[in-house]
C-alpha cells in the first residue's frame, strides 16, 4: 500500500517535472541547431552550437549584456532584501494599527500597471541624470510591496521570546534583527532572493524606457533585438535566450537546499 | 498576544519606525509619487503630448468602450479559473516536497520551479506551436479519434482564453511554491510525525496542519495572484495577441495599446490603469480582511 | 556560524556598491546630445539590414566628410516607439538620437501625436519626384514632408515554380490575375499537389490590408474619418479572404515563426507580401533554391480601381528635433539615402535592401540575374511593381483601424454577418477616436 502511494508521488513528480522542463530541453536543442532546423520543428540536438555561439559573440555586445544584466540584478537582490526585510520585520515585531494601515497602504503601490507611472518617473530620472546608469536600473523597485510582505508574513512565525532574551542581553533591535532575525529566516531569504533576482533579469519594460546606449544594454533587451530583423536566426536567439534563462535556474537550485534544513540555526 | 506582556517603550517604537523608514521613502518617491502624477494625468484628454483637463470624461468614457469592458471581463475569467487551481496545485506540491522521505527533492524543486525562469520567447513559442492546428495537441486529438478534423485553438475565443490559462498555470505554479516551501520550513515538523502517531492520513495534516500553518502566506500569495492576474500582459501579447479579435486581451494589454500602438492616449491610459488598482485595492482589502489575522 | 553569515552579506554588499560605484564613471552621455561636431547618432533595429545601411551611408559620407561619424544604436522597433512616446509625453526630448527610422504605417501618428519632437525635410534639398509617390505619400504631414524613404514594401506573391509546374501551371498562370482566377487554380494545385498557396497569421490581417490598398482603398478617408461601414472595397477583401480560406487554399497559422516556417519548410507552395520577405524565402531549406519565382498580386474582382500592386510595411528615416547640428543631418542623408545610386548600389546585393529612389531602379545590379530565383531578375520586378502601387491613406488613427478589422474579421470568418460587422468596426474605431 505505501509502496503503491510513493509510486504514485514519483510518477506524479516525474512527470509534472518533465512537463516544466520540456520548454528548456527544447530552448537547449534548438541552440545547436540551424534556424532552419529550429522553425522546421527539429527536437533533436544538432552540431551547430558552436556557429551559433560564434554568430551571436560576432553580431552583439554579448559579453556586455550579460554582465550588465548580473551586475544590475545581484546589486538589486541585495540591497533590496536588506531593505525589504527591515520594514517586513518592522511592520510585524512592532506592529500596531497605524503600521497594519500603512501596511495596506504601500500594498496598494504594485496594483497599478507599470505603464502608467512610467513617464513621470522617465521625467524624473531623465532630469536627475540617471537614464543609463546601473542606479536608474534599480531604484524604482528597489523597494516592493510584494517582499515587504514576504517578510511580514513570515516574522509572523519569529518566535518572539528570542526578541525579548536577547533585549534582556542588552542587544539593540537592529542587532538583533541582524543577529538572530536574518540567520533564522534563512529560507524566506533564499526564495526573497531567487524571486528579486529573477525579476531584477527579467525586467524589460523600464530598462527599454532607460537604456539608450550600446554599452548600457541587458540580455532580454538583446534578446529583443535578435527577434527585430525581418529574417531572425533562431538557432543564435535560442543561444542568448538560454543564457538568459540558466542564470535564475542556477540561483535557484543552489538556494533551495535552504529548504531542506527545516527550522534552521537559533530558533527553538 | 505579547505586545500586553511587554509594553513597548518609545525608544522600541521609535526604532520599529526606523525599520520602515527606507522601504517607506522609497515607495514613495518611487511609486506614490508617480502614481500621484498619473492621477492627475487621468483627468486630461487629448492625442500625445496635447492634453487638455477633461474632468471624468475618461473614467466615465470607459463603461461604453467594448473592448475595454471585454478585457475586463477576460481578466475576471482568468482570476476565477486559474488562481484557485494554481494555488491548490502549488501548495499540494510544496507539501510533496516538504517530505522528509523524498529522494531527487533538489531536482524535482529545480524541475517545477523552471518554467518562471523559463524566458518568454521560447516558451510562447512552444505554446503557440502546441495549440496550433497542426501542433501535438490536435495531432493527439486526432489520432486518438476524440476530434474529427483539427481544431483551431487559438482561432476560437473560449479556447483561446483556456490556452492563456493553461499556460498561466505552467508558468506560474512553481513560483508560488517557491513561497509555500520557504514558509513550510517554518513549522515544526514534529507536528507532523505526532498527528501521523495519532493516527491522521496525509490528506487529513495536509488540510489541519498546513493549510492553517501556512495562512500568512496563503494571503500573500492571493493578493499576489490577484494583482499578476487583472494586471496580465505577457501572456496576452505574446500567446494570442489578444484574438482572435480581441476576445481573450486584458486590460494591462489594452492599456498598452492606447499608450504606446494607438495614438497615444496617456489620460486614458492613466484612468484605466486607476481602474485596476481600485479592483485589486478593494479584492485585497477584501483577502485581508479575512484571512490577516493574528490569532 | 551568524557571524559568518553577516560577514559574508557586509562582503557582498560592499564589493558590489563599489561595482555600482565603478559603473559612476563610465557613463558619459551618449544620447543624441553630442551632435555639436560632425557626430549623429541613429535608431533602427536591424543588423543584416537597415542598420547594415547606415554604416554603408556613413562610410560613402566619410569619404567627403573625414570628420564624420555615426553612431548607430541597435533599438528593436517596439522599443523605439515607447522611447519615443515617453519622452514626447515627458516633454523630456534630450535623450533621444538625431535621426530614427519609422515604419510607415505609424508616421502619421507619430508626427501629429508629438509635432515638437520631429522635424521637417523641407530643408534638405533632396527631390522626392525621385521617389515612387506612394512611398513619399507617407511621410507627408500637414504638406510637408517629413521622412527621407528608405526601404519598399512593394507587394509580391512568390510562388514554387516546381509545384505549380507539377499541377500543370506556369508562373504566366498566375501573373496578371485576380483573386477569383487565383481561387480556381488554387484549388487545382491544393488537389493536384496537396499544397496550399497562400499562409497567413490568423489575428494579423496583413492580406486584408494589402487586398484593400491594392484596389486604392483605404479605412479612412481624406478628413481622416473612418470608412468602413459601406466600404465596398474593405468587404470585398474581407469576402475575398474569407473565400480563400474557407477552400484551404489559404492557411491560417498562429504567429509569425509558423508562418515562416509554412513556406520555408515546402509545406505551402507560395506566399504574398511586402518584398522585404524575399529575405525569408532565401533562407528556408537550400534544396528550394532555383524553384521559387515572383510576380504580382492578384486584384480584387469586381472593382473598377483594383489593381495588381500593393503596399506592406516598409520604413522611412525622420529626424528628431533634438538633432543639434540640421544642416549636417541634411546633407548625409541627401548625399545619400536621397540621391546617391552608387549607395543603393552597394546595399542591395550585400543586405537585399530594395530601394525606392527610382534612379536606383535603372542601375544595372538592380537588373542582375538571382540564381535562387531560376535566373529571374526579381529586383527590378520590385522596382517596376513599386511604381504601381495606388497610395494608401494611412491615417493618424491607422492601428485602431487595423484592430477593428482584425475584431470583424474574426467574427465575420465565425459566421457573422458581415455588414453588422463593419458597422461595429467603424463605430469603434470612432469611439477610440473620441468622438
Amino acid at each position: 500500500m505505501i509502496k503503491v502511494k510513493k509510486f504514485f508521488i514519483y510518477a506524479m513528480l516525474i512527470i509534472i517535472s518533465i512537463i516544466s522542463v520540456f520548454p528548456l530541453y527544447w530552448m537547449m536543442a534548438a541552440s545547436t541547431n540551424t534556424s532552419f532546423d529550429v522553425i522546421r520543428g527539429k527536437l533533436i540536438p544538432g552540431t551547430y552550437l558552436m556557429e551559433n555561439i560564434k554568430n551571436l559573440l560576432a553580431s552583439n555586445n554579448l559579453k556586455g549584456a550579460l554582465w550588465n544584466s548580473f551586475r544590475y540584478a545581484s546589486i538589486q537582490t541585495i540591497v533590496s532584501l536588506i531593505i525589504c526585510s527591515l520594514a517586513g520585520y518592522g511592520f510585524e515585531v512592532y506592529h500596531d494599527k497605524h503600521k497594519d494601515r500603512l501596511m495596506t497602504v504601500l500594498l496598494s503601490a504594485m496594483m497599478v500597471p507599470f505603464v502608467a507611472i512610467m513617464i513621470p518617473l522617465f521625467r524624473m530620472f531623465s532630469s536627475a541624470g540617471l537614464l543609463n546608469t546601473a542606479i536608474g536600473f534599480m531604484l524604482p523597485t528597489l523597494a516592493t510591496p510584494l517582499l515587504i510582505m514576504l517578510f511580514r508574513q513570515s516574522a509572523r512565525s519569529f518566535p518572539r521570546d528570542i526578541i525579548e532574551a536577547a533585549r534582556l542581553e542588552g542587544l539593540s533591535e537592529i542587532q538583533i534583527f541582524f543577529r538572530m532575525f536574518i540567520p533564522s529566516m534563512k529560507s524566506t531569504y533564499a526564495a526573497a532572493m531567487t524571486i528579486t533576482f529573477m525579476n531584477a533579469w527579467n525586467n524589460y519594460l523600464w530598462p527599454k524606457v532607460i537604456m539608450t546606449t550600446d554599452d548600457s544594454i541587458t540580455m532580454p533587451m538583446l534578446v529583443a533585438n535578435l527577434k527585430e530583423g525581418y529574417v531572425t536566426d533562431y538557432g543564435m536567439l535560442m543561444v542568448a535566450v538560454l543564457l538568459c534563462t540558466i542564470p535564475t535556474a542556477i540561483i535557484f537550485f543552489l538556494l533551495q537546499k535552504s529548504f531542506a534544513e527545516g527550522i534552521t540555526g537559533a530558533v527553538k | 498576544m505579547f505586545k500586553n506582556k511587554i509594553p513597548l517603550s518609545v525608544k522600541q517604537n521609535r526604532a520599529g519606525w526606523m525599520f520602515l523608514l527606507p522601504a517607506v521613502i522609497l515607495i514613495t518617491v518611487m511609486n506614490f509619487y508617480p502614481m500621484f502624477n498619473a492621477l492627475l494625468l487621468s483627468f486630461q484628454s487629448g492625442k500625445g503630448a496635447s492634453l487638455e483637463y477633461a474632468g471624468l470624461y475618461n473614467y466615465t468614457r470607459m463603461f461604453s468602450d467594448k473592448v475595454f469592458m471585454q478585457s475586463m471581463f477576460n481578466c475576471f475569467f482568468y482570476l476565477v479559473i486559474q488562481v484557485p487551481i494554481m494555488l491548490v496545485l502549488a501548495l499540494i506540491l510544496a507539501s510533496v516536497l516538504n517530505r522528509k522521505d523524498l529522494r531527487f527533492k533538489g531536482l524535482f524543486r529545480t524541475a517545477i520551479f523552471l518554467p518562471c525562469a523559463t524566458s518568454l520567447v521560447s516558451y510562447s513559442t512552444i505554446f503557440r506551436s502546441l495549440f496550433s492546428t497542426d501542433g501535438l495537441i490536435n495531432t493527439v486529438l486526432l489520432k486518438t479519434g476524440i476530434l474529427q478534423t483539427a481544431y483551431d485553438f487559438l482561432g476560437h475565443p473560449m479556447s483561446a482564453r483556456f490556452v492563456i490559462i493553461i499556460a498561466l498555470i505552467w508558468r506560474w505554479t512553481g513560483y508560488n511554491m517557491v513561497f509555500y516551501l520557504a514558509a513550510l520550513q517554518n513549522i515544526d515538523y514534529s507536528v507532523y510525525e505526532a498527528a501521523k502517531i495519532d493516527g491522521a492520513s496525509a490528506w487529513d495534516s495536509f488540510w489541519k496542519i498546513t493549510v492553517p500553518l501556512l495562512k500568512p502566506t496563503i494571503l500573500l500569495t492571493l493578493i499576489m495572484s490577484t494583482n499578476g492576474t487583472l494586471q496580465l500582459f505577457d501572456e496576452s501579447v505574446n500567446l494570442t495577441s489578444g484574438g482572435p479579435g480581441s476576445m481573450s486581451m486584458t486590460m494591462s494589454h489594452y492599456i498598452y495599446d492606447t499608450s504606446f500602438r494607438f495614438v497615444p492616449n496617456f489620460g486614458y491610459s492613466a484612468a484605466m490603469s486607476f481602474v485596476i488598482l481600485v479592483l485589486v485595492m478593494v479584492l485585497a482589502i477584501i483577502q485581508m480582511k479575512v484571512g490577516d489575522k493574528r490569532d | 556560524m551568524k557571524k559568518n553569515f553577516l560577514v559574508t552579506l557586509l562582503a557582498l554588499v560592499l564589493s558590489l556598491s563599489l561595482v555600482a560605484c565603478s559603473n559612476g564613471g563610465e557613463k558619459p552621455a551618449e544620447g543624441g546630445d553630442e551632435t555639436n561636431g560632425e557626430t549623429l547618432t541613429v535608431w533602427c533595429w536591424d543588423p543584416a539590414f537597415n542598420i547594415y545601411s547606415m554604416n554603408e551611408a556613413a562610410k560613402l559620407y566619410q569619404k567627403d566628410h573625414p570628420d564624420f561619424e555615426l553612431i548607430v544604436v541597435e533599438t528593436p522597433w517596439d522599443d523605439v516607439q515607447t522611447k519615443l512616446s515617453t519622452a514626447g509625453a515627458s516633454g523630456d526630448i534630450s535623450t533621444l538620437p538625431d535621426i530614427v527610422l519609422m515604419q510607415d504605417n505609424a508616421f502619421q501618428k507619430n508626427v501629429i501625436s508629438f509635432p515638437d519632437v520631429f522635424t521637417d525635410v523641407e530643408g534638405s534639398g533632396i527631390n522626392f519626384d525621385d521617389f515612387a509617390a506612394g512611398k513619399v505619400a507617407y511621410s507627408v504631414v500637414d504638406g510637408k514632408h517629413y521622412g527621407v524613404p528608405f526601404d519598399n514594401g512593394a507587394v509580391i506573391a512568390a510562388y514554387r515554380s516546381d509545384v505549380l509546374e507539377e499541377a500543370g501551371f506556369t508562373l504566366d498562370d498566375f501573373t496578371d490575375i485576380t483573386w477569383d482566377e487565383y481561387l480556381e487554380k488554387g484549388k487545382v494545385v491544393l488537389e493536384k499537389t496537396g499544397h496550399p498557396l497562400l499562409s497567413c497569421i490568423s489575428n494579423e490581417v496583413d492580406v486584408v490590408m494589402m487586398m484593400v490598398q491594392s484596389a486604392g482603398g483605404s479605412l479612412f478617408d481624406a478628413e481622416g474619418n473612418p470608412s468602413i461601414a459601406d466600404n465596398e472595397i474593405v468587404a470585398k477583401s474581407l469576402e475575398t479572404y474569407k473565400a480563400l480560406k474557407d477552400s484551404g487554399v489559404l492557411v491560417e497559422v498562429s504567429n509569425w515563426d509558423q508562418y515562416i516556417e509554412s513556406f520555408q519548410a515546402g509545406r505551402v507552395a507560395g506566399t504574398v507580401n511586402g518584398c522585404w520577405i524575399i529575405g525569408s524565402i532565401t533562407s528556408g531549406d537550400p534544396e528550394q533554391a532555383g524553384h521559387w519565382s515572383i510576380t504580382n498580386m492578384p486584384k480584387l474582382v469586381g472593382l473598377d480601381t483594383a489593381t495588381n500592386y500593393s503596399n506592406n510595411g516598409g520604413s522611412s528615416w525622420l529626424l528628431t528635433a533634438n538633432c543639434k547640428n540640421k544642416d549636417l543631418a541634411y546633407d548625409f542623408m541627401k548625399s545619400t539615402f536621397g540621391s546617391s545610386v552608387e549607395f543603393y548600389e552597394t546595399i542591395l546585393p550585400s543586405a537585399g535592401a530594395l530601394s525606392c529612389y527610382k534612379p536606383a531602379g535603372e542601375s544595372s545590379v538592380y537588373g542582375e540575374p538571382q540564381e535562387f530565383f531560376g535566373g529571374d531578375s526579381i529586383y527590378q520586378k520590385v522596382i517596376d511593381f513599386s511604381g504601381k502601387v495606388p497610395s494608401n491613406n494611412t491615417g493618424v488613427y491607422y492601428y485602431e483601424g487595423r484592430s477593428a478589422i482584425a475584431d470583424a474579421a474574426a467574427k465575420y470568418i465565425a459566421g457573422a454577418d458581415l455588414a453588422e460587422e463593419l458597422k461595429a468596426a467603424q463605430e469603434q474605431v470612432l469611439f477610440q477616436m473620441g468622438q
